[in-house]
């Protein structure tokens, strides 16, 4: 059976930034899984062989962690440098040197697992628009109106087994 | 030739917003170059009205790199507002977590932020001077390195119960006490990331003989140094007494952190949000000091596991004695750090009381106030609260390490641009050494940030009369 994850990441905290955490509450509902209010999210849905990940950032040693997933959909926000309102590609790899940050990309964090682990997943992106970064972890109303439709898109992946 | 300012700014999103502008004379040499960070206090408003308790796992969402930092000085903040100092064995766990978040970031940052600079140059071309052209030229080396951070990570999560934000310092003490197998399953990892770290060891000791000159000449100057001591002034990262020494080497101050206000004052700069923090007696800037690898290296006298001790006495033959001022030696202070943490999990582990049930302590004495001090992986970091008689966080005050090194980071990046920028045609190379000047010092700036697409770096170039006179994008 096809092993996947559904990857969110950002600061759940800062309003939109933590968009990725309101589509993968969705998702799981979904698919009749418990949510809960914990900013964390780490649970498998083992009947489908889907795991749910939500972590603030992207880390190296994660790349390790890819190697047992046939598919990985990374769920993120974005601030309007893509037109449309939930943007959905493929990963290609590729690294983005982030200067003075920690900042990793899911490119790079591909990049890594291709090299240690001579193997990647398939991949899809799902970012959403945010429009308020304030200090909250309730989302806009902008980018409420969002969340419906990245999970659909997410949704048709997951079925399409 | 018309005067000119060039601007370095990485774009981000919230509040990782830093960037370098470089002012250039007529004659084409640098006039002074600055760096600009957005300060990060919506944080501490954000606190306000929170009970006591919650603190510890409401700080650590301040950054997804260093968060059991945040989350252990939180908790040691809450043992004083509530008068309940944690049982040993609770102090030993939390000293083990924070080892394992010490090895995770000092790790990733010598392997990933810094190694590719050192390994495959300052000038090599960008697009492998990053963490996946280490990996294609050392697969083996770079595997490890992932490793390393991924035991330091598993530490965090065997006690916290999750890879990212724990949920285990608790006032008072901890919540989970640590099983046989989980001290086993530690334990697994240690030869392998000591191996890994001496391996980095030879690495940096082997670029900085072939780079003697770059060392020599990359923002080396003078300042005072700031860290917690054990007594002795033995290197201590989770408890101790801050230890100020001044340039020269002597002592200054000995202090209770829970002091800090009597010593630390912090001076405010028209052209950054970030304050300067400095030493009261003597002012600022003479008052200014470094923290962080080389801070502590510098104000520690030894180490008490023998590896990093005896890589400690190396260190200071570097010069004569004297506190080092090199700023590429910020990456050796870390990885004798590295070697210290890594040598003290077993420290840890071996000790009686680690998996004592005794973890927490319930007695209460509340005070109006306390205050936290650890030593993150990127230096000191302040934790104060005010608290109501409903144990409310009436005022949040934090210091964080990117502050303290705040004036160095803009001493090294003045330094570097002088050093090596000369006139507006600015190379790739010269553009990564300014850049490389703030990265030594490790700061966190936009941790809880990403963003979809190029993170590009921008580099404006003005005139006198701040009229841009071209731009350089540069993902």
């Amino acid at each position: 059976m096809v092993k996947t994850l559904v990857f969110g990441y950002g600061n759940a905290d800062r309003q939109d930034d933590g968009v990725a955490w309101h589509v993968l509450h969705e998702v799981m509902r979904r698919n009749g899984l418990d949510v809960s209010d914990d900013l964390d999210i780490e649970c498998s849905d083992e009947v489908n062989q889907v795991d749910y990940l939500f972590l603030l950032q992207l880390t190296p040693e994660l790349a390790d962690d890819l190697k047992i997933y046939d598919r990985v959909c990374f769920v993120d926000a974005h601030t309007g440098a893509v037109p449309e309102e939930v943007h959905v590609e493929k990963v290609e790899l590729g690294f983005q040197k982030s200067p003075f940050t920690h900042h990793l990309t899911p490119s790079s964090l591909l990049s890594i697992a291709d090299t240690i682990n001579h193997a990647v997943p398939e991949t899809l992106l799902v970012s959403v628009r945010g429009y308020e970064f304030g200090f909250s972890q309730s989302l806009s109303s902008k980018t409420s109106l969002l969340i419906e439709k990245a999970a659909d898109i997410i949704m048709n992946w997951l079925n399409q087994k | 030739m018309v005067a000119e300012k060039i601007t370095i700014e990485p774009v981000t999103r919230i509040e990782g917003h830093a960037k370098v502008t470089i002012r250039m004379k007529d004659d084409g040499t640098v006039d002074h170059a600055y760096f600009h960070v957005n300060e990060f206090r919506g944080f501490e408003k954000f606190c306000e009205g929170r009970m006591v308790f919650e603190m510890p796992l409401i700080t650590p969402r301040i950054c997804g790199i260093c968060p059991v930092s945040h989350h252990l000085a939180s908790a040691k903040a809450g043992d004083e507002i509530l008068g309940a100092p944690p049982p040993r064995p609770a102090s030993l766990l939390r000293e083990l977590m924070h080892m394992g978040q010490t090895i995770q970031s000092h790790g990733m940052h010598f392997f990933e932020l810094a190694g590719p600079d050192l390994i495959l140059g300052f000038d090599a071309d960008p697009a492998v001077r990053n963490v996946v052209g280490l990996l294609q030229a050392d697969p083996e080396l770079t595997v490890k390195a992932v490793n390393l951070r991924k035991w330091g990570q598993e530490i965090i999560r065997i006690l916290g119960g999750r890879r990212i934000h724990p949920n285990f310092a608790i006032p008072g003490g901890v919540n989970k006490a640590l099983t046989k197998d989980e001290r086993d399953a530690i334990l697994a990892g240690y030869e392998e990331a000591l191996e890994t770290t001496k391996t980095a060891l030879k690495i940096m000791y082997g670029w900085a003989e072939a780079n003697a000159e770059d060392i020599n000449k990359f923002a080396v100057f003078p300042s005072g140094y700031f860290g917690l001591v054990k007594p002795g002034n033995t290197l201590e990262l989770y408890n101790g007494d801050i230890r100020l020494i001044g340039s020269d080497g002597k002592e200054l101050e000995k202090f209770d952190p829970r002091n800090y206000l009597d010593y630390i004052a912090e001076h405010v700069e028209s052209w950054s949000y970030l304050k300067f923090p400095y030493y009261k007696k003597m002012g600022y800037p003479q008052g200014v000091y470094r923290v962080g690898p080389l801070g502590r290296c510098n104000t520690s006298e030894k180490i008490a596991t023998p590896l990093a001790d005896a890589e400690l006495k190396k260190f200071k033959q570097f010069n004569g004695g004297k506190p080092v001022e090199n700023t590429l030696h910020f990456h050796t202070a870390r990885l004798i750090e590295t070697l210290y943490a890594i040598e003290n999990v077993k420290v840890l582990l071996d000790d009686a009381d680690i998996m004592s049930n005794d973890i927490l302590n319930t007695c209460r004495d509340p005070k109006p106030y306390g205050v936290g001090v650890i030593e993150a992986p990127r230096g000191t970091l302040i934790h104060h609260y005010w608290m109501n008689e409903n144990q409310q966080i009436e005022k949040v005050n934090l210091i964080v390490a990117t502050g303290h090194n705040n004036w160095a980071m803009s001493e090294a990046v003045d330094s570097v641009a002088k050093t090596y920028i000369q006139g507006p045609d600015v190379t790739e190379g010269m553009l990564n050494r300014v850049e490389a000047a703030i990265r030594a010092h490790d700061p966190c700036l936009s941790c809880s940030t990403h963003a979809i697409g190029q993170m590009p770096i921008i580099l404006e170039i003005r005139d006198s009369s701040d009229e841009l006179v071209k731009t350089i994008t540069r993902d």
